[in-house]
């Protein structure tokens, strides 16, 4: 069975943890936030996902670049609703995606809690983070609601079928 | 160099996977006694031994990464319910009365489960760890699993968390589908209480730094 990492990153708050166990039937009533990282692994659809979820906190970002060896899929998470933060959001990935250990990597972006009134839409925050420069990566985003699960099962799925895509036609 | 799972320099996952396998079947089976007498016990050692271990391969303070287990969790994934969820009491709470002399230096290495015979029926769990990292910031940290019952390898894990930050508080959860047993191995693990054991492995850069055992009851309730 092929196993492909997935990593989870994106700004402290953004709810990558709840994502997390929302996906994997956790209960998601008491989250605190991330002072390491949290790991699950899985299978789903056939495959074997190592999932890493590392904190976000600013003092916890400069350890990131530990976790991107051997990095299948990048799963960026944005929380809809941090106007405020659109611009560090849109600057952190940018000095993502030049990792050279990143390159080739599979990218989602989550649009994270549309269920919050006052969230952005995923088009809105494609227009912000400037989504369309990217031409290094294979990307998507795609709104979600980690409270509600909505959507979260579509964006997975579509990391797993590129990556496993990409890496058939490889062989 | 060694094969390993997880994360890991170079060449992507699909072309370890495959190293993985050739080196898997090189594996030199190696006796626990030889083992004692090497100075440091690499992943591979352990990955070549047949049966349970009678000792402990490193001593308590091989761990000077301050690495501390704090909590174990199981649960059942087709209900979707915990069976079984122990945490550390933090450390203010531990009895300050006891005479350090009479402290046994392998209390908190070793864990003795009672499970009732259910547990055995279980098709697919999730069992979580939590640990917390001292000061230090600890590089391809490891763990190789091996659950027995009397000589029958019943399961193996080898999984590579990589890197630590200082002082985090960290989680790993393996979701996975519990070894199909017959029902004549069911019985005989229920009139054998304690003879289902594991031997829990933790390596820094390829050295043992920790050795945990537990032992396993399927007669409670019974």
């Amino acid at each position: 069975m092929n196993t492909y990492l997935e990593d989870l990153k994106g700004l402290d708050n953004a709810g990558k943890t709840t994502i997390l166990k929302k996906f994997n039937g956790e209960d998601i009533d008491t989250i605190s936030p991330t002072l390491g990282f949290n790991i699950k692994t899985l299978e789903h659809k056939g495959f074997k996902l190592n999932i890493w979820d590392v904190g976000g906190q600013k003092s916890l970002r400069s350890y990131w670049r530990n976790y991107f060896e051997s990095t299948d899929g990048l799963i960026w998470v944005v929380d809809s609703a941090d106007r405020m933060r659109m611009n560090d959001c849109k600057q952190e990935l940018q000095a993502l995606l030049v990792e050279e250990r990143l390159a080739g990597a599979t990218l989602l972006v989550f649009a994270n809690k549309q269920d919050l009134p006052g969230s952005l839409t995923a088009q809105s925050i494609r227009e912000a983070m400037e989504l369309d420069e990217i031409k290094t990566h294979h990307w998507l985003i795609q709104d979600c609601s980690a409270v509600t699960g909505e959507n979260l099962l579509k964006g997975i799925d579509w990391v797993i079928d590129d990556i496993a895509s990409r890496i058939f036609t490889m062989d | 160099m060694s094969a390993t799972t997880g994360k890991k320099k170079g060449g992507g996952f699909l072309s370890r996977q495959a190293k993985t396998k050739d080196k898997g079947q090189q594996l030199e089976h190696i006796s626990e006694d030889e083992l004692l007498k090497k100075n440091s016990v690499s992943p591979d050692d352990v990955l070549g031994l047949t049966k349970i271990t009678d000792n402990y391969l490193c001593p308590p303070e091989a761990n000077i990464y301050g690495i501390d287990f704090t909590r174990f969790k199981l649960r059942d994934m087709d209900s979707g319910s915990v069976i079984f969820e122990v945490a550390k009491p933090p450390p203010a709470e531990e009895d300050e009365d006891v005479d350090p002399d009479e402290i046994d230096p392998n209390a908190g290495r070793f864990v003795r489960y009672q499970f009732t015979p259910q547990f055995l029926r279980l098709k697919t769990v999730g069992a979580t760890v939590e640990f917390v990292v001292g000061d230090k910031p600890v590089s391809k940290f490891r763990m190789i699993e091996r659950h027995f019952f009397k000589e029958k390898l019943l399961k193996s894990f080898d999984f590579e968390f990589g890197f630590c930050i200082p002082h985090s508080r960290n989680t790993v959860e393996h979701i996975y589908e519990f070894p199909t047993l017959t029902t004549e191995e069911i019985q005989d693990m229920m009139d054998h209480p304690f003879d289902t054991r594991s031997d829990s492995f933790y390596f820094v850069e390829d050295k043992l730094i920790m050795h945990n055992k537990a032992d396993y009851a399927y007669n409670s309730g019974a």
